[in-house]
């Protein structure tokens, strides 16, 4: 093998490793017996959506999966995301999301948290209700 | 030849590998953060495992001092392992709701969340003090909206800027407190922004967040020249209901009749001295899946103004807007119009009927967002509460610019623009502006 060849593989091999990864599935989870609609969801995380009945919907981000949820569900990148929630803070006095390390971290607070809704890289187990899956 | 083009070609995808990579890098800095979290809390385990050994030891060696009550100490010292347990899980049961409070709070922190807003600027003339030139400071917006419960919320901004004496001076922009009954409806009482038209709610004294350089002359603030009753006192209703294909939203609002004081609009935080009053409405449609981004709506109030010239005199201002706003990830196109049609209610006498407006049109592109401006406004010098503002001149102004985002929380914006007054003191301007602004 020519060594400008090697040189040209090398390369692509290490821009392929930088690559950021996005989970191939993603799992939309509520505390058991929150069951907001599908078509909810962009809602709830973009602060349109703050209650379900008498219930306060409390979302939180997944930092390990937050740019397959951006991307697959939100269809908005970190940026746009952020400057979003700005906005939103800035009008109307809401927080964004707590941001938790990952599915295990997630899943606690869902279990934990009446109106806790938050996505999973892995399929929960029981104990939560899965409003859809992406 | 052959050498220098493989040379290139590394360098190339080396520095494309290096782009790709940041992304990843981002994420491993925060992995590596919560593996240093980790890691501390697997030590401050392990600490307590070994204060409990510990603990045991010493409620044996206590046991074994006894003489009658030997045996029964030593049953005790063998059963504190499970109560030492029962503790610990008590502590981290404690420890879990903590962390779900901070969490339900929102932010993601202990404590408040503060977030705040600065920009600086430099150009021929300054943004809003068309008299002044050279490098200015805008302003440092200090921002607060505390969760305090569930339907309890709260926001204060306060805002320090330096006038045209360059003296620094602050205003408590925003002081609200609000009850959420649902999403469809919030009472807030306090000091807010006058829920007219889109502007004036959509984008408040943090520069960084709007797109143009500075606001539309007339929407400016009291303090800043502004000729519309920008800040309520008062009580505001406010939410939104979901329709089929849309949002349907809704304001009312009920305040202190504003006054007019040397030569500004006053909001009267404090109270008023007689009945007057402020009250209107918004109503509004943000269309969903067939026109998303587009909102379209209408607005009125009607305050009573009092004057500073004149004990006693009120001036009815009655005001009707319509407005739109095309906000998506490609555009960003506003448009306001409102009329006037105010009378002297001390005197009596016609009505005065003024108008003022603006389209703003701007295109987010990758590198970019350009944007254009025309404003206008005819406001009659013969209606009280135009002819007692400083400001509250006739006027029209074309306005080109350029924001630069250069990253999530800092912008570089560029305009260029003139201005002609064109009654009271008729005159001219070109600016040449540049602004630096950031969120935090």
């Amino acid at each position: 093998m020519q060594p400008k060849h090697a040189i040209w593989i090398f390369s692509l091999l290490l821009a392929g490793n930088g690559a950021a990864a996005v989970a191939d599935d993603l799992y939309l989870a509520c505390h058991a017996g929150v069951s907001i609609a599908a078509t909810d969801v962009r809602d709830v995380f973009l602060g349109e959506k703050q209650f379900l009945n008498a219930v306060r919907l409390v979302p939180v981000d997944n930092m390990a999966a937050q740019p397959a949820f951006l991307e697959k569900v939100l269809k908005m990148n970190g940026i746009k995301y952020a400057t979003t929630w700005a906005k939103k803070s800035f009008r109307d006095g809401v927080n964004p999301p707590a941001v938790m390390a990952n599915d295990a971290a997630v899943l606690e607070f869902i279990r934990r948290t009446p109106g806790g809704c938050g996505y999973l890289e892995m399929e929960p187990a029981e104990g939560v209700t899965v409003i859809a899956k992406y | 030849m052959r050498h220098f083009h493989a040379l290139v070609g590394w360098a190339i995808c080396v520095l494309g590998s290096y782009c790709l990579t940041q992304p990843t890098f981002a994420a491993d800095s925060r992995d590596d953060r919560v593996t240093v979290l980790e890691e501390k809390l697997d030590r401050s385990l392990k600490l307590i495992e070994q204060l409990t050994v510990r603990m045991r030891e010493l409620e044996v060696q206590l046991a074994n001092k006894g003489t009658a009550a030997a045996p029964a100490q030593s049953a005790a010292a063998a059963e504190s392992s499970p109560q030492t347990q029962e503790r610990l899980e008590n502590v981290e049961e404690q420890l879990a709701q903590l962390t779900d409070a901070n969490a339900a709070r929102g932010g993601g922190g202990p404590g408040v969340p503060l977030h705040g807003f600065a920009d600086v600027g430099i150009g021929n003339h300054n943004a809003n003090e068309p008299e002044l030139k050279g490098a200015n400071v805008g302003s440092l917006d200090i921002f607060l909206n505390p969760q305090l419960g569930e339907h309890t919320r709260s926001l204060f901004e306060l805002t320090f800027e330096v006038n045209e004496h360059g003296q620094v001076e602050s205003d408590l922009e925003r002081a609200q407190l609000g009850y959420q009954f649902s999403d469809a409806a919030t009472l807030w009482i306090g000091r807010f922004h006058t829920p007219f038209g889109y502007y004036n709610t959509a984008f408040h004294h943090g520069q960084q967040i709007a797109t143009s350089l500075r606001r539309p002359r007339f929407l400016l603030f009291e303090d800043q020249g502004g000729v519309m009753p920008n800040h309520t006192v008062g009580a505001w209703l406010t939410g939104a209901d979901h329709l089929s294909d849309g949002k349907l939203t809704y304001d009312f609002f009920v305040g202190n009749g504003q006054a007019i004081s040397s030569g500004s609009i006053d909001a009267r935080a404090g109270g008023v001295d007689r009945g007057s009053a402020i009250y209107g409405g918004n109503l509004g449609y943000l269309f969903g899946d067939t026109l998303d981004g587009l909102k379209v709506g209408v607005s009125a109030f009607r305050s009573n103004i009092s004057d500073d010239q004149q004990t006693g005199r009120i001036t009815r201002v009655d005001n009707a807007g319509v407005y739109f706003a095309y906000d998506t990830d490609r555009f960003e196109h506003i448009g306001e119009f409102y009329r006037f049609n105010d009378s002297d209610r001390t005197l009596g006498g016609p009505a005065h009927r003024s108008s003022a407006g603006f389209l703003q049109l701007g295109w987010r592109l990758p590198l970019a967002m350009p944007y254009l401006r025309y404003e206008r406004a005819v406001l009659d010098q013969n209606d009280n509460y135009f002819a007692l503002q400083a400001e509250g001149m006739s006027y029209f102004r074309t306005a080109v610019g350029v924001r630069f985002d250069l990253d999530a929380k800092s912008a570089l914006k560029l305009e260029l623009a003139h201005t002609r007054n064109t009654d009271r003191l008729i005159e001219q301007w070109n600016d040449a502006m540049l602004d630096y602004a950031i969120r935090f």
